[in-house]
């Protein structure tokens, strides 16, 4: 289990406790935690006991490139919700959005937290890190992106690329990608690295990882492309309710046909559900109301790769041709060519037999 | 191409039928049926395996019938059966097949590898790769009337003598008679009392029945060798002589495959429904006895086992009638391990004792009979067909094992209760 101590913050239960947060709302924090990321049950507990005494670690949020959606979904999530612990789980050092201190101060703040907890603060990053002609379209306080990332990740523990910007590039990295946008992983390489996806991600997802390293000291188990397992190990198309109309072929054609009011499949309507693996369709949005397909409309894929430029959001995955129609062409074409091999067997045996003479024994001998 | 190879190739393409076609398409390549095929366990050698042996018959379905197989020969990637190929297949498809069928009764997918063993033939046999044995005999069998080149004389020698010996007129050509008896050439020439044994039971039983002059053999070297012509040409001889004599029944004698030629294959090589019923001569006992027209006495004391002829019990299904028999006269019959349809053969079914080529196979395959017989300790075997009857003969001669072989209608005359 990691050493959380960090020196000048006090323990997360001591912050809780200034909070007028009970331990009962704190061990139903941990127990939602827990089932979340398909932990055991029994690790609820163990979360509780290790999170209560856990130091604070440094956290510094650098945001580059980005639309402060992210922070926006973290900070929107309703109050009081788990998502708000998330401000008594870490010490916030720096957040350019957040912080009260601006100019020298805010600077000075992010210098201090990074000399003061070298190697042990995590880095969170949202927002993509343009790169050409040295990085001069983004710049803080007179310094480039690229400059600030590469200087920052040095004393990390560890990286958390929070949105679809950080992780893969998202929508800076869209064509024609005037800024040369890359992810935080195309330019770091020797840390840990994970990405939230998602444009923006689930706010529960950020404090569920956070809570995760707090416990175990380490990073979730995570997917090919650096995402937790736990939340992004299947598709929305997996756990959508809807699924059972895909299954029957049922589909609305129209956003406003008899289909799309009985609520049948989008996939006709360009839902990127199937090829999109996030945890919408079980934490869903807005305190667990609901998720765009639960809204009648398909997922865009926000948290896949380049998701936008794969194509409209309204032209299907891959347009079904009909299968039926297919199928009886294929039954036809299958009968069709049976019909007409045997045809042509029997006129070849036919053809044997018809020159077949009558044997004797004279023919036994050659 | 020879001209021979090229008919015998179409021969192979007429044989192919549907059940071939869905046999070769459902094989699933287990290999089971080598453990099923005695030439395979007795000697361990895998070209033994029932499926190989009908590898040339796959070839030309496959070539011939398959799309791919078509494409494969149209590019060039197939080659043709050639006539060296049929000539090495000769000792799988004759001197290591018996046609015992205990292949087709293991086949998980239920392929009848016999049914093609036997359509295969056809081919090997027009395209002159049957064996000589088998060639000759055909021959005879053709021109003499007989494989082993018995002539009517012969046969009426050997009456006379049965005749002489029991004292009942063994009588020939009698129309309107309930049954026509049939005999093998074996039967003339090794086992004569046979005829006896037939005489005394019909006598006892009251039944009318005769031989026939113009056809007495029963056995079918057409049919051994894979030519159905020759062998429709044998059946129609019998039948001919049968709707003269206008009799009621056909007896097959103790022979295998001449009950499976005449009973089984019979209407569908001339083509046309018998007139009469075919009973193998045990069927024919045994309906006597559930009649009560079979009154024996007395008991053979010798612990015996009986020999299931396969071409009678396996592929023929006279499975219980040969053992109501042996019951009615024996008090220690014993049966074999894997008796009745399961029985392993003789080692010399199928046209395989007259391939002289064959001979040594043939004994180191006889090593199951072998081992079959001294785990019963028996001290006679009974058997129902004369060929299985010469052949164990020869084996036990070859192992030295002192073992009579017994006819079974013989077994049951000797126990005959006389006059009444």
């Amino acid at each position: 289990m990691m050493d959380h101590e960090t020196p000048g913050h006090e323990t997360l239960g001591e912050r809780l406790a200034q909070q007028g947060i009970s331990r009962r709302t704190f061990l139903k924090f941990c127990t939602a935690m827990a089932t979340l990321m398909a932990l055991p049950p029994g690790t609820a507990t163990a979360i509780a006991e290790v999170l209560i005494k856990a130091k604070r670690p440094s956290v510094i949020w650098l945001s580059f490139q980005e639309c402060t959606g992210c922070t926006e979904s973290l900070t929107r999530s309703h109050s009081p919700t788990l998502e708000s612990l998330i401000f008594d789980m870490i010490s916030l050092d720096y957040h350019h959005t957040l912080q009260a201190a601006s100019g020298y101060g805010a600077e000075k703040s992010r210098e201090d937290a990074m000399q003061k907890f070298f190697g042990k603060y995590l880095l969170v990053v949202d927002g993509s890190i343009p790169i050409k002609d040295n990085g001069i379209y983004s710049t803080i306080a007179g310094r480039t992106n690229l400059d600030l990332l590469q200087e920052a990740a040095k004393g990390a523990a560890a990286i958390i690329a929070v949105g679809s910007c950080a992780a893969f590039g998202g929508i800076p990295n869209a064509k024609p990608n005037p800024t040369g946008a890359v992810a935080v992983s195309d330019i770091i390489k020797d840390k840990p690295i994970i990405n939230i996806s998602g444009c923006p991600p689930i706010p529960v997802v950020i404090t569920g990882v956070l809570a995760h390293y707090l416990t175990f000291g380490e990073l979730p188990e995570l997917d090919d492309l650096g995402r937790p397992k736990s939340f992004y190990g299947e598709t929305i198309h997996d756990r959508c309710y809807r699924r059972p109309f895909y299954d029957q072929g049922k589909f609305a054609k129209s956003f406003d046909d008899e289909g799309a009011r009985n609520g049948w499949c989008l996939f006709e309507l360009g839902c990127k559900g199937p090829t999109t693996h996030n945890a919408c369709a079980t934490t869903k949005w807005n305190g667990g109301t609901s998720f765009p397909i639960e809204s009648g409309h398909g997922c865009l894929g926000c948290s896949e790769p380049h998701f936008w430029d794969a194509g409209s959001f309204y032209s299907a995955l891959s347009m079904p041709a009909s299968p039926l129609k297919l199928a009886t062409g294929a039954v036809v074409a299958g009968a069709a060519a049976g019909i007409a091999v045997s045809i042509a067997n029997r006129v070849k045996k036919g053809a044997a037999k018809s020159a077949h003479q009558k044997a004797t024994i004279a023919d036994l001998e050659k | 191409m020879s001209a021979s190879l090229q008919k015998g190739i179409s021969v192979l393409k007429e044989v192919i039928d549907a059940p071939i076609a869905s046999y070769f398409s459902s094989c699933v390549h287990c290999g089971l049926c080598a453990e099923a095929c005695l030439f395979y366990t007795e000697t361990g050698d895998p070209k033994y395996t029932p499926i190989h042996k009908l590898e040339p018959l796959r070839r030309v379905y496959q070539q011939e019938y398959t799309l791919l197989g078509r494409l494969a020969k149209m590019l060039g990637l197939s080659k043709p059966v050639t006539d060296e190929e049929l000539e090495e297949w000769k000792p799988l498809v004759y001197d290591s097949c018996t046609l015992c069928g205990r292949c087709s009764m293991v086949c998980p997918v239920g392929n009848d590898l016999v049914y093609m063993v036997r359509r295969l033939r056809e081919g090997m046999a027009i395209s002159g790769h049957a064996p000589d044995g088998l060639i000759d005999a055909s021959k005879r069998a053709v021109e003499i009337g007989s494989p082993m080149g018995v002539r009517l004389p012969a046969l009426k020698v050997q009456m006379g003598h049965v005749q002489k010996e029991i004292g009942i007129e063994i009588p020939l050509d009698v129309a309107g008679a309930e049954y026509m008896v049939l005999m093998s050439s074996m039967e003339i020439i090794n086992f004569p009392e046979y005829l006896g044994a037939v005489a005394k039971i019909m006598k006892q039983a009251g039944k009318s029945w005769t031989l026939c002059s113009e056809a007495f053999e029963a056995t079918n070297s057409g049919i051994q060798i894979g030519v159905s012509d020759i062998a429709g040409v044998l059946v129609q001889r019998i039948v001919d002589g049968a709707e003269k004599l206008k009799v009621k029944t056909v007896i097959s004698p103790e022979c295998g495959h001449a009950y499976t030629a005449l009973r089984w294959e019979g209407p569908n090589l001339i083509g046309r429904p018998y007139t009469f019923n075919v009973l193998h001569i045990l069927e024919v006992l045994d309906g006597f006895r559930s009649q009560g027209l079979l009154k024996t006495s007395g008991f053979e004391d010798t612990l015996l086992t009986f020999h299931d002829p396969c071409q009678l019990v396996r592929r023929g299904g006279v499975l219980e009638q040969p053992r109501n028999l042996l019951n009615l006269v024996a008090k220690n019959f014993v049966e074999t391990s894997d008796p009745g349809k399961m029985n392993w053969c003789c080692g010399g079914g199928g046209g395989v004792s007259a391939i002289e080529e064959a001979q040594e196979l043939r004994f180191a395959a006889f090593k199951i009979k072998k081992s079959q017989l001294e785990e019963t300790g028996a001290k006679t075997l009974v058997t129902a067909c004369a060929n299985c009857r010469i052949v164990l003969e020869e084996g036990l001669e070859h192992y030295q094992m002192d073992i009579p072989v017994v006819g079974l209608t013989e077994m049951i005359a000797d126990h005959l209760t006389e006059g009444e």
